[in-house]
């Protein structure tokens, strides 16, 4: 399964003054989960394009799927975890080596273990476990420690806890409540929750301690994102809680609103809303402080915003429906997003160019690619 | 520019973790002591992190996480309550953080065991007996929990009048004296008698029924006795004190006996100093017969899901899976070259499960892996078989997806399919008198106070439902039957039949870890018989280490024969356990039972008569293919999902995971070669 990549002028009007797109020197490589056919895959992407370098299935039983999720490698590369949403009826988080894909170990989280990330430290792992499908009921954060592969606690939290990441120093850990329409601010030491933030259009207000019952947001999930908001309707459906480099902002992707609601981490105010691309979904920052990334599950496209301005600087079109994760290389150079597809269509990873600002190569994998983690760079193979 | 590109990279690799100080936490103190919890209770559990001088260590983050047992209970993360819904064990982990330092773990020192409830229920059968004077019988109690756990309580005995009858704590009975006594059997609050009988010792003749006997192997004999006095009379209604040997079989204590292998057995009925023995020679089965492909549709673009025949016994339908969002219309009409029509395609990623209405007019499908995760069931027009038309869809409140669907049709109330939820582990109930427009009826869920509920598969038999409910066993559920009170759209329960899994399957935890995948996976009630068929889901906790392909696994299982005759008791008589490869879905027709078991191939039994024992032991086995071959999906390995016998022209229709579908005649027994003068 190769694709070279088609490093040519991109023509899209809103990249017309960006730089030309150069070849990378270096090969990238990066792990993505299907979540339609329990896949998960390798990709190298260098200078002779995007290829699969390997693929595993996994699983206990191929005719029960697990639906890997989310994907995260450690920060010593060594391992990747995999949480999968499916069980009877709980789902899983999973360790695995880098080098070989071999399994070391697996437990038992929640319902629907989704967003998934180590912690700076990586001694942690931190899982939101969704709850999608079960009764709408509260949900949680599972913290595993790694090297055991033990939840050291389970903190409730709001109904559907989505997209979160933690802040660079690991100190803070955000999740997006798409029902709440709230932020959830954990505190990592203590791991408590330390504030919450309103997030309904009008009604922004950050407030200390966990949340209470559920006040706002409709009993709807919105298709996953997928279903636009009906005339009226302020609520956020959050889907995604990215912290910045700095530590000073969390950016929320408001998947109905299709905007991001910018948020002082200090003061726990709301400094502004950008707007982004049709049903914004997850988030990524650049590691210099000056992009937010998103993808756009609605608008089949990938946002590129200044992050200091606020002005989207590209809205690129992907290959395939429905984007969903997304990273961006240590270097800032890529941002490499997964696209479902729908139903049999295969899974896809678009690799985005962010300093020409253009899709400049695509690679096919299982179907429902999801969740996705950079692993490491290499000399060109 | 080389040295640059270089020193780039080695900037972009993984850094190292750099390792946590030890944890001031040497100990974690818990309580309660008492590690023993009733199925359906809760207990608070208290958590202290102390540190070596044994003083509590301030700020440590206490959890409690559980190794196992996540089917049986559940620990409430904020409240630290363990919620034990059913029978099992609960190792835990007990963690300690102090931040900064690495977590204290110890998951070596607690468990927790969850006993069957309070005794409600104390069974005993038969309900009387007789035995004369000077004999020595055992009888057998059985004692349940209200929610059908078996209780491990013990069982007291005591007799109204122990010069009659004396009983001992395991249940030996002995006749002193002729007269009557009640012997009652209790546990908790809860007994049950047994009347017995006991008659002089006036048996001058005993004799054995039949006396001598020629069988087959798995065949059961109904053994009785004839005893009569000193002036010939006959003294009826005793109860003899039954042995057998060899040992390769089973014999009850209802004197009903199955031999495993071929030879010559001695069976022997005691009443008192009489005893009178039996001739049994066994011989072979002799069931095994060839197979034919008769026919081969190899599937490479997506796995290979449920296969399903039209009434009309002319077109098939097969589903897809691992991305397959796709039903395939299959003209069977010539079963040598099953071709591929028309398909159907729908917001899917797996197909799990299908069925048409009895007419053959519309056929509804399960969906799950939607791309909006909108998952739900599609009905489909079938008028025209070959090329199924979606008329509709029933998506509310099934968003997670439905893993198995049935139709249930009564006159009185309409057209009904029941779906597996699962998201809620609730059997949804959609109305499809009207196929355009499915509406909710109502849902019926077991009763457990946490959410590891799962229910997989169902089946319908004369508006009784038998729902395969994972770790809560087979429930069985009037849904239109009426003799309980049930109706479509308010299913009573009629009785529940659980086991312990772990138990059952320890080989599986041996060869593999905890927290293994089992479950009550499918049952099939016997059309025009008194079984119903269940077999279990079983596979192992990760890849066997150091394999791949089809030898980084297998799977494991079991089908158990429960004979329904009294439905309010279902009751375990028979099971099949293959050496190799587990037991997916089967399908019976007549004395044949049809089985798809996953890496082992298709299987086909015999069923004929009355079952009893070790299936397998006996020979009951008629045919197997290995049904795998170069082509389809995943080259030269069975996954063999399940088989469907098509009435119309007596094929099984036999769809393996891996490869497709194959359509198999099981040949006629071949005559027997005449021996060599």
């Amino acid at each position: 399964m190769l694709l070279v990549a088609a490093f040519a002028a991109a023509s899209l009007s809103a990249q017309q003054s960006a730089p030309p797109v150069t070849p990378p020197d270096r090969d990238y490589l990066v792990f993505v989960a299907s979540e339609g056919n329990d896949q998960i895959s390798l990709i190298r992407f260098g200078p002779r394009g995007a290829r699969v370098e390997r693929s595993r299935q996994m699983g206990t039983n191929p005719t029960e799927l697990v639906g890997p999720h989310g994907l995260s490698v450690s920060p010593d590369g060594l391992w990747y975890y995999v949480t999968t949403a499916h069980g009877t009826p709980n789902g899983s988080i999973w360790k695995f080596s880098t080098a070989d894909d071999r399994q070391a170990g697996r437990i038992e989280l929640g319902l629907f273990p989704a967003t998934v990330q180590v912690a700076p430290g990586g001694h942690y792992v931190w899982v939101v476990n969704f709850n999608l499908y079960g009764d709408m009921v509260p949900s949680s954060v599972s913290v595993v420690y790694a090297d055991q592969m033990v939840e050291v606690k389970r903190i409730p939290t709001c109904v559907m806890p989505h997209g979160s990441r933690l802040s660079t120093d690991g100190s803070k850990q955000y999740s997006a409540c798409m029902m709440n329409d709230e932020l959830i601010e954990i505190d990592a030491a203590r791991m408590a929750v330390d504030r919450h933030f309103m997030l309904a259009k009008g009604h922004e207000m950050g407030m200390t301690g966990a949340p209470g019952a559920m006040t706002t947001g409709a009993m709807d999930m919105g298709g996953h994102g997928m279903t636009p908001p009906k005339p009226g309707d302020v609520s956020c459906s959050p889907t995604w809680a990215q912290p910045s480099i700095d530590g000073q902002t969390v950016w929320v992707a408001c998947n109905k609103a299709s905007d991001l609601v910018e948020i002082d981490v200090a003061s726990w105010t709301m400094r502004r809303r950008i707007p982004a691309g049709e049903g914004v979904y997850n988030l990524a920052a650049s590691h210099d402080g000056r992009l937010i990334v998103g993808t756009n599950k609605r608008g089949k496209s990938v946002s590129v915003i200044d992050a200091v301005s606020g002005k989207e600087l590209a809205r690129i079109p992907t290959s395939r429906r429905v984007p969903s994760g997304l990273v961006i290389s240590p270097d800032d150079r890529y941002a490499f997003v997964t696209l479902e597809g729908v139903g049999s269509e295969p899974g896809t990873v678009d690799i985005i160019d962010l300093n020409a600002l253009s899709r400049i190569a695509s690679v096919d994998v299982g179907q429902q690619a999801g969740g996705i983690d950079f692993w490491k760079t290499d000399s060109p193979h | 520019m080389l040295l640059l590109s270089a020193a780039l990279i080695l900037f972009q690799q993984p850094q190292q973790t750099a390792q946590l100080p030890p944890s001031p936490v040497k100990r974690i103190e818990i309580e309660p002591a008492n590690r023993t919890i009733t199925a359906g209770d809760s207990v608070q559990l208290h958590l202290r992190a102390l540190d070596e001088n044994g003083a509590a260590v301030p700020n440590a983050v206490l959890s409690v996480k559980m190794l196992g047992g996540q089917g049986e209970g559940d620990v409430k993360p904020e409240s630290f309550w363990l919620v034990a819904s059913s029978v099992g064990k609960f190792p835990l982990a007990l963690v300690a953080t102090a931040p900064g330092t690495r977590p204290f773990i110890d998951s070596t020192s607690v468990e927790f065991r969850a006993v069957a409830g309070p005794v409600t229920r104390v069974e005993v059968q038969p309900k009387s007996i007789a035995i004369v004077s000077g004999q020595s019988l055992r009888v057998e109690a059985l004692a349940f929990s209200r929610v059908n756990d078996r209780s491990h309580e013990p069982v007291r005995w005591r007799s109204s009048d122990a010069k009659v009858v004396s009983v001992s704590a395991e249940g030996m009975i002995t006749g002193s004296v002729p007269g009557k006594a009640v012997l009652t059997a209790s546990a908790g609050t809860a007994s049950a008698s047994l009347d017995v009988r006991v008659v002089p010792a006036t048996v001058a003749r005993l004799t054995l029924f039949p006396a001598k006997s020629e069988v087959r192997q798995g065949d059961v004999i109904p053994f009785r006795v004839d005893a009569k006095d000193a002036a010939g009379k006959a003294i009826s209604g005793l109860t003899p004190t039954w042995s057998f040997s060899p040992g390769d079989g089973q014999l009850d204590a209802d004197g009903h006996f199955v031999a495993y292998r071929t030879g010559s057995y001695t069976v022997t009925a005691t009443l008192g100093s009489r005893a009178a023995s039996a001739n049994v020679t066994v011989r072979e089965r002799d069931v095994r017969r060839s197979v034919t492909v008769v026919g081969r549709l190899p599937r490479t673009g997506f796995a290979t899901s449920e296969v399903w025949i039209h009434p009309n016994g002319k077109v098939a339908y097969l589903g897809t899976h691992m991305g397959g969002d796709r039903l395939y219309a299959i003209d069977i009409s010539n079963p040598a070259a099953p071709t591929v029509v028309d398909s159907i395609q729908a917001n899917t990623r797996l197909v799990n499960d299908m069925q048409t209405t009895a007419d053959g007019n519309y056929l509804v499908f399960t969906r799950e892996g939607a791309a909006d995760r909108k998952n739900g069931i599609v009905i489909a027009d079938t008028h025209d078989p070959l090329h199924p038309r979606e008329i509709s869809q029933f998506v509310d409140g099934v968003a997670s997806g439905v893993h198995s669907v049935y139709i249930y049709e009564n006159d009185k109330y309409g057209k009904y399919v029941f779906i597996t939820n699962d998201g809620t582990g609730a059997i949804d109930i959609v109305n499809i008198t009207d196929p355009l427009h499915p509406v909710r009826a109502g849902e019926w869920r077991t009763d457990r106070p946490d959410a590891s509920r799962y229910v997989h598969d169902l089946d319908i038999v004369d508006g009784i439902m038998y729902a395969s409910y994972w770790n809560d066993g087979l429930v069985i559920l009037d849904i239109g039957n009426g003799k309980w009170g049930g109706k479509p759209d308010k299913p009573v329960m009629i009785s529940q039949y659980k086991y312990d899994l772990d138990s059952l399957y320890k080989e599986v935890e041996d060869v593999s870890s905890a927290g293994f995948g089992r479950g009550t996976h499918t049952a099939w009630r016997q059309r025009g018989g008194k079984y119903v068929f269940i077999s279990d889901e079983v596979y192992l906790n990760g890849d066997i280490e150091g394999a791949k392909d089809a030898s980084s696994s297998r799977m494991y299982g079991t089908l158990q024969v429960l004979d329904v005759s009294d439905i309010e008791h279902p009751k375990a008589v028979a099971w099949y356990t293959p050496e190799m490869g587990g037991v997916h879905n089967v399908w019976q027709a007549g004395d044949t039972l049809y089985m798809g078991a996953y890496d082992a191939g298709f299987h086909v039994f015999d069923i004929s008569g009355e079952l009893k024992g070790d299936l397998r032991a006996q020979h009951r086995e008629m045919a197997s293919l290995n049904t795998a071959d170069m082509g389809g999906a995943v080259k030269n390995a069975a996954f063999d999902w399940g088989v469907v016998l098509n009435p119309k022209d007596g094929l099984a229709y036999v769809n393996d995971f891996n490869n497709g579908l194959w359509v198999i005649r099981v040949n006629p027994k071949k005559p027997a070669t005449p021996a060599l003068p």
